[in-house]
């Protein structure tokens, strides 16, 4: 996963319906970057029998110290 | 009784009504007139109801008078971030957008409390749609911070943290998604709880984000946020998140030692890159558990940036779609910071969301597994004290986002794995600036959480210290 440039930005907010101009759309790409760079090292790696309420059976399962 | 009521903590003072040693009147009255005094210099109100708050103060004498004592809380006046419906009253939630808003309903959490008994001041400010953590607001100013007031609260709970802090309101409802409650708890010297993801109904509390919104207090003591959690927690059909298991006595947990418990410090991240004055305090507050009794472990967490990336990649994906509506209609209406970081949302492929939310139970596991053995672990709520409101007023600029990154980094891991943390008083900087330590517990296990904390205020006396009017 890399982090998206500004041209793919735009391209993003337009399909999102909510169109931003090339300088905002440099903004958001500066400023969401480093959190695809921090995530890249998870993302892909996921095993598919996996899905975001195993959440919650993890934060309520009885966890012994 | 002599002194100034607004002064006393709580759960004194809530003592001190019920055994008629002050009347409400008497209790709200103290709390007006350091609002008064306090208030041209912080900005911590959004709302002050004078009138009303002695109207109910009354009532609720006459209602003792009568032995009809409705709870715990009976007569004492509170104030609440101005993000909680309560149905007939504005609720701006910091905003311009919603400037005139008047909900229907009341919040399942502010109900509790006001079943309890509480008298309500008025509404406190906040961070424009609780989204930044330094309490600037381009709508109705920056709120300012008691111990300086060139200095930031932090927020998003900005008022919070500082009426707390000035004493204008005994206890104050905060929202932590980012951070929102520890970093105001850390930068004004009080105490604040964020508690564990589906404790605390959300119903009727302005929504962020869905999978990390959490209700919680700032208040002086431990003991405060203990009595106040207790009230508000347990199952609420109106929140189907929240749990159904039966609420533990935490006021119980106020009284035990810290015999017996091991408490980790982590290794890394941290401890890495910290104010030379954070460093000193973290130091201190270590050496004070040991002496008390805790064991001291290291503790070697999984890499916690990829859980800040993560957090920041879910926070900005629901964010933006809450918002989306009024970003195409009113974008003029939005603070430019806030406008910017919803924007971010924009950018978000679905995939890489649900990615994000599919690792949170692998991510919680790794991180359980770290702790193996310990009770909680103890970290600083950011890496820096108080900055000056001059110079954390970053906006939109290129390098806002990094700002607030940088100031949210200790938080946001807590917030993605959905974990309870109590942020502390723990010292002072030799300017005077308060800095605040977070101690981070399993899942539901706030009690913990207060056994600890509270232990660490029997011996310490941080959290009793009051900024001095000018």
């Amino acid at each position: 996963m890399t982090r998206p440039e500004p041209k793919q930005v735009k391209a993003m907010t337009e399909i999102a319906g909510v169109p931003q101009n090339a300088e905002v759309a440099a903004r958001i790409a500066n400023s969401i970057g480093p959190a695809f760079d921090g995530f890249a090292p998870v993302s892909g790696t996921l095993p598919m029998d996996l899905e975001p309420a195993s959440y919650l059976l993890v934060q309520r399962a009885k966890v012994s110290k | 009784m002599s002194g100034e009521p607004a002064l006393m903590s709580l759960v004194s003072v809530a003592k001190a009504i019920a055994a008629k040693k002050f009347s409400s009147r008497e209790v709200t009255q103290s709390c007006l007139d350091r609002i008064a005094q306090w208030q041209p210099r912080v900005n911590a109100f959004m709302a002050i109801e004078a009138e009303q708050a002695l109207a109910a103060a009354d009532a609720a004498d006459v209602a003792l008078a009568k032995g009809n004592n409705l709870g715990p809380l009976h007569g004492v006046p509170l104030a609440h971030k101005d993000m909680y419906y309560d149905a007939g009253k504005v609720v701006t939630c910091g905003s311009k957008i919603r400037r005139d808003f008047v909900p229907t309903t009341t919040s399942t959490a502010l109900q509790r409390l006001k079943d309890a008994g509480t008298v309500r001041l008025g509404s406190l400010q906040m961070v424009e749609f609780a989204y930044g953590p330094t309490g600037h607001n381009p709508h109705y100013g920056a709120v300012r911070n008691p111990w300086n007031v060139d200095h930031i609260t932090g927020g998003s709970s900005s008022g919070s943290g500082s009426a707390v802090a000035a004493r204008l309101t005994f206890a104050a409802l905060g929202s932590d998604t980012g951070g929102s409650i520890r970093m105001p708890a850390h930068f004004c010297g009080v105490t604040g709880f964020k508690t564990t993801v589906g404790l605390i109904s959300r119903a009727g509390a302005m929504p962020l984000s869905q999978s990390l919104d959490t209700v919680g207090p700032l208040a002086q003591t431990v003991e405060d946020c203990a009595l106040l959690v207790g009230l508000m927690a347990g199952a609420d059909p109106e929140d189907p998140t929240t749990s159904s298991q039966p609420v533990p006595n935490y006021m119980a947990a106020t009284t035990g030692s810290l015999k017996g418990l091991k408490i980790g410090v982590p290794t890394a991240f941290y401890v890495d890159d910290l104010d030379s004055e954070v460093a000193r305090v973290l130091d201190e507050t270590i050496a004070t558990l040991k002496s008390e009794g805790a064991e001291i472990v290291k503790v070697e967490l999984p890499d916690q940036r990829q859980l800040t990336a993560a957090c920041q990649i879910v926070l900005a994906t629901e964010a933006a779609a809450f918002h989306k509506r009024w970003m195409i209609e009113r974008p003029q209406d939005y603070g430019a910071q806030v406008l910017m970081r919803l924007q971010n949302g924009l950018a978000i492929p679905g995939v890489t969301y649900l990615e994000a939310l599919r690792w949170r139970g692998p991510a919680l596991a790794a991180y359980l597994a770290a702790v193996t053995g310990t009770d909680a672990v103890i970290a600083p709520v950011a890496p820096i004290p108080a900055a000056t409101i001059a110079e954390s007023d970053v906006g939109n600029s290129l390098d806002a986002e990094a700002v607030i990154q940088r100031i949210t980094k200790f938080t946001r891991p807590i917030n993605y794995l959905g974990l309870p943390s109590l942020s502390i008083p723990t010292g002072f900087t030799k300017a005077g600036l308060p800095v605040g330590m977070q101690l981070i517990g399993r899942a539901f296990d706030e009690a913990g959480l207060v056994r600890i904390g509270a232990a660490f205020q029997r011996a310490t006396d941080y959290h009793q210290q009051v900024p001095k009017a000018a």
